[in-house]
């Protein structure tokens, strides 16, 4: 047995870094923002307070213990103290992180506790689909700041409490090698009512046949565990795809043919009509190595009944208020969620896997409101991707065309256009200038259309995204910061209302006159790569849907430090 | 090797299918939901003249251009009673539209002839039509009084000395059901009782009144008319049961259920309780049956009905109408 296959041994280093011998480490960051805003209208309002200020100090305090070479465990707490609340209040302790993890016998690794996870786009996979454009300077501050709040990762991770296990088989014959993983999470717990013990698991194997060929088997599904609640009606989402990428890899280039298919099925037990459906997306994509250019294009076939909770989830629920600025105007109407708040306000975000479909803003994305995994779509995509050898310019061209595959209220189909294009410059390394100088520029463009004779059938949305950045060093470690971003969107749309159930019941108008300018400029000083002091002033014109408009003004004062 | 990967990215690709076209459509039509409004069928009814004590029933139909809310409404030209129908929809069908008999607002309909209205919300297109009531529904159950056969002497009753004192039957067009109430009204400014009337099973004809249904099943109604202007009024029933079926009540040892109706609405009401839903109370706190525990409404030996008032609030008014114990759902006069 032992000539035919080996167990695939893995190192506690593979995820614990150097330890430099300690048993001990302290982990965390700290972070202090001051920040005095200025908010105005134009409409009568007397209710609205002008200006506020505020802020907080906080430390995520961890503690990184290694018992052995195959162990580590990370408790964090955070301490948080809003300004102007010493002596007792408006301080508040959490546990902000903890964790166990190690390996078992060199063989099966393993984490308990809070634990970071995907899968595939389709299965288990945080997208992104509302922040359009990122960007450098005051942007990247706020998002920074935003994402580790809500611990996003650059790996679309989603942060859950429960168990993760990983481990792989490698084979002389026929196969290279077999990896497994699997994780069971708790996404609620049961009132000893009517709500169940909720659960989410489910688990992969990646099967590389050799350099040309891998494929894998994964299944995600939520659960509700029987019996933990006085009720005979669980609910269950259940996700199985297949995976593959087959590729040739050349000298000078590298072709392949890469995707994912597969079916889910969701609803309660008893209901009559459970949800099944199946989708598919493949890409082929060219690799030119000198160029380090890749190209891709590919198809997408998502079912109308298409639900993947672990991949349909969405960062922000836009049936909330925002928590600050909530009303305005002496009539004090909602203020919506704008561009600007997704960036400035990390209280509307969630680490929270949602069974059901969560309310999107068509304005921003309209064309894959749940990412690639969004349902109800079909059409073709390209991708471009570019890095010139030096580093100096970063580009990455999206374009996808698409329409829905089942009508709404209809059987005239919405078509969908979205282009997203970011480039990255480094003209430090372009103009061989001394001091560091970097510009970032993005453009979103999304239109949806359902031309119809029938004037209440006609949809017509637009909208777009422009984002600007700089970051130049003054001198040695100090940055000047400056960001534009402008977004708007016009036409109309009938969103969709839906009962408890998500089957929609009705539809409601949807009219969009809508921009945002933003303005912003500082200073940020690198103390070193973990650690940054910045002052910046930002301006963010809403024009309130052509009704209401408003401008926020926003002082700021960021330190941030990670150890 | 090269022809085994060739043929595993051919299945991948065949296995990434797709969907064919759908003419189905997610949600409801749009047409439904912002359309035109039109009548495309006129309002009809099965039947011009309707018999509801022998169970015939009444239905509407009309058809309209899109989805709407819609209201049925029936007014009794004599009594003035009226009976509302609504819905949610592009059509009136049986299903949605069937008439028991029933009443929505009080009076209840007699043999009389009925206007039928068909309206549309928001917009102003109004379908009429006319519907005779041979005769009106029958309710089944066990009838303790409707007032019509005036007084029962073996009933019991007492009635303080106090001021504006008018216990008694009264005959006139204010009747919910029927031409006669019992009216209860007067001034005790030193008790809460104002009065009572009691009915005993043995005024008619058995130790235990006729109920065959068991306390999760049989319900308790009575219409109860709340004076305008004046909250004053509390009515407190008082279920005592022969639990031993000795023929009598003891209190000592036997169930007595209690029900307190504060009666702080305006005009007439259909009052409908579960049996099983009465509590045992003691001086208006819960307490423990002194019998078996069980709500037993087959071993009902009498019903108490007080008129209580705070001293303190002065004059209190009500009325009471049609007195019924019906099985399996409250009663729908």
């Amino acid at each position: 047995m032992k000539s035919l296959l080996t167990i695939l041994s893995f190192s506690l280093a593979a995820f614990t870094l150097a330890q430099n011998g300690k048993k001990v480490q302290f982990v965390g960051g700290a972070r202090a923002v001051m920040s005095n805003m200025d908010f105005q209208t134009d409409e009568e309002d007397t209710v609205t307070p002008r200006k506020s200020a505020g802020g907080y100090a906080l430390i995520d305090l961890g503690f990184r213990i290694n018992p052995n070479e195959q162990t580590e465990i990370l408790g964090m707490i955070r301490v948080k103290n809003d300004l102007g609340g010493f002596w007792g209040s408006n301080v508040a302790f959490d546990v902000r992180q903890l964790y166990v993890r190690g390996v078992a016998g060199k063989i099966v690794r393993y984490q308990l506790g809070n634990i970071d996870y995907k899968m595939t786009p389709y299965t288990f996979y945080n997208h992104n689909p509302d922040m359009l454009l990122g960007g450098v300077g005051t942007l990247q501050i706020k998002e920074d700041i935003l994402n580790y709040e809500s611990f996003y990762s650059k790996n679309n991770t989603w942060r859950q409490q429960g168990a993760a296990v990983d481990f792989g088989l490698a084979f002389p014959k026929i196969v290279k090698d077999v990896k497994f993983n699997g994780f069971i999470t708790r996404l609620n717990p049961s009132n000893l009512s009517n709500i169940f013990e909720r659960f989410y698991g489910g688990g992969n194997l990646v099967v590389k046949q050799s350099k040309y060929l891998t494929f894998g088997l994964n299944h995600a599904s939520i659960f509700d565990l029987k019996e933990t609640a006085a009720s005979e009606n669980p609910y269950k989402n259940a996700v199985s795809t297949a995976t593959y990428e087959g590729k040739l890899d050349k000298d000078k280039y590298t072709v392949g043919l890469a995707g994912e298919a597969g079916t889910s099925a969701a609803g309660y037990s008893q209901d009559s009509s459970q949800l099944t459906d199946f989708f598919s997306n493949t890409k082929v994509y060219l690799k030119l190595k000198e160029l380090n250019l890749k190209l891709s294009i590919g198809y997408m076939d998502n079912g109308a009944d298409f639900r993947s909770a672990g991949a349909q989830s969405k960062r922000i629920n836009y049936n909330q208020l925002n928590s600050f600025y909530s009303r305005y105007t002496n009539s004090q109407i909602d203020r919506q969620i704008s561009i600007y708040d997704l960036y400035n306000d990390p209280t509307l975000y969630s680490s929270s896997i949602t069974e059901g479909i969560m309310d999107y803003n068509p304005a921003i994305n309209n064309a894959l409101p749940y990412g690639t995994a969004s349902f109800n779509r079909k059409g073709i995509f390209g991708e471009v991707q570019y890095q010139d050898t030096s580093e100096k310019l970063t580009l990455e061209v999206k374009y996808y065309q698409l329409s829905e595959i089942r009508g709404q209220g209809t059987t005239k189909l919405r078509k969908y256009n979205f282009l997203q294009t970011t480039a990255k410059v480094d003209l430090m390394k372009f103009l061989k200038i001394k001091r560091h100088l970097d510009f970032e520029a993005g453009f979103s463009y999304q239109r949806t259309t359902r031309p119809s004779e029938i004037e209440f059938e006609n949809v017509s949305l637009k909208s777009a995204a422009v984002s600007l950045g700089v970051q130049y060093e003054l001198i040695s470690k100090l940055f000047l910061l400056a960001n534009v971003y402008h977004f708007e969107s016009s036409g109309n749309d009938l969103t969709p209302i839906r009962n408890t159930n998500d089957e929609i019941i009705s539809f409601a108008p949807y009219n969009a006159n809508n921009y945002e300018n933003y303005f912003a400029t500082g200073l940020k000083f690198n103390f070193t790569e973990d650690m940054y002091l910045s002052a910046f002033y930002e301006s963010n014109l809403n024009n309130g849907n052509g009704m209401t408009p408003y401008t926020i003004n926003q002082f700021m004062i960021v330190y941030n430090l990670k150890f | 090797m090269k022809k085994y990967i060739t043929l595993v990215l051919l299945g991948m690709i065949i296995l990434s299918s797709c969907h064919k076209k759908d003419n189905s459509i997610d949600g409801p039509n749009l047409n439904d939901v912002y359309g035109e409004f039109g009548v495309i069928n006129t309002l009809g009814q099965n039947l011009d003249s309707v018999d509801f004590a022998v169970g015939q029933t009444a239905y509407f139909t009309a058809q309209m251009s899109k989805i709407i809310d819609w209201k049925i409404t029936i007014t009794g030209q004599t009594s003035g009673a009226v009976k509302e129908i609504t819905g949610t929809g592009s059509s009136l069908t049986q299903a949605t539209t069937t008439w028991l008999g029933e009443t929505t607002y009080f009076p209840v309909f007699g043999a009389e002839i009925c206007d039928v209205q068909l309206t549309f919300e928001g917009e102003d297109d109004t379908l009429t039509s006319t519907i005779k009531i041979i005769q009106s529904k029958l309710n089944p159950g066990f009838l303790i009084s409707d007032f019509e056969s005036g007084f029962n002497n073996q009933w019991t009753s007492y009635i303080q000395s106090g001021a504006d004192m008018d216990f008694q039957i009264k005959t006139d067009a204010s009747s919910p059901q029927g031409n006669s109430y019992y009216n209860m009204a007067g001034t005790v400014d030193w008790d809460y009782l104002i009065g009572y009337l009691y009915f005993g099973a043995s005024a008619y004809g058995s130790p235990q009144m006729p109920i065959t249904g068991n306390g999760d099943n049989t319900y308790f109604n009575i219409m109860i008319y709340g004076e305008p202007g004046s909250v004053n009024t509390i009515l407190l029933f008082q279920f005592q049961e022969d639990d031993d079926l000795s023929g009598g009540f003891a209190n000592s040892s036997e169930d007595t259920y209690s029900l307190e109706i504060p009666v702080n609405w305006e005009g007439w009401k259909l009052y409908s309780v579960k049996y099983s839903d009465i509590p045992c109370l003691v001086n208006g706190q819960p307490s423990t049956p002194n019998g078996n525990g069980q709500h037993n409404p087959d071993r009902l030996n009498q019903v108490n009905m007080l008129h209580l008032a705070n001293p303190v609030t002065g004059f209190a008014k009500t009325k009471v109408d049609y007195i019924i114990f019906t099985q399996n759902e409250p009663l729908k006069p």
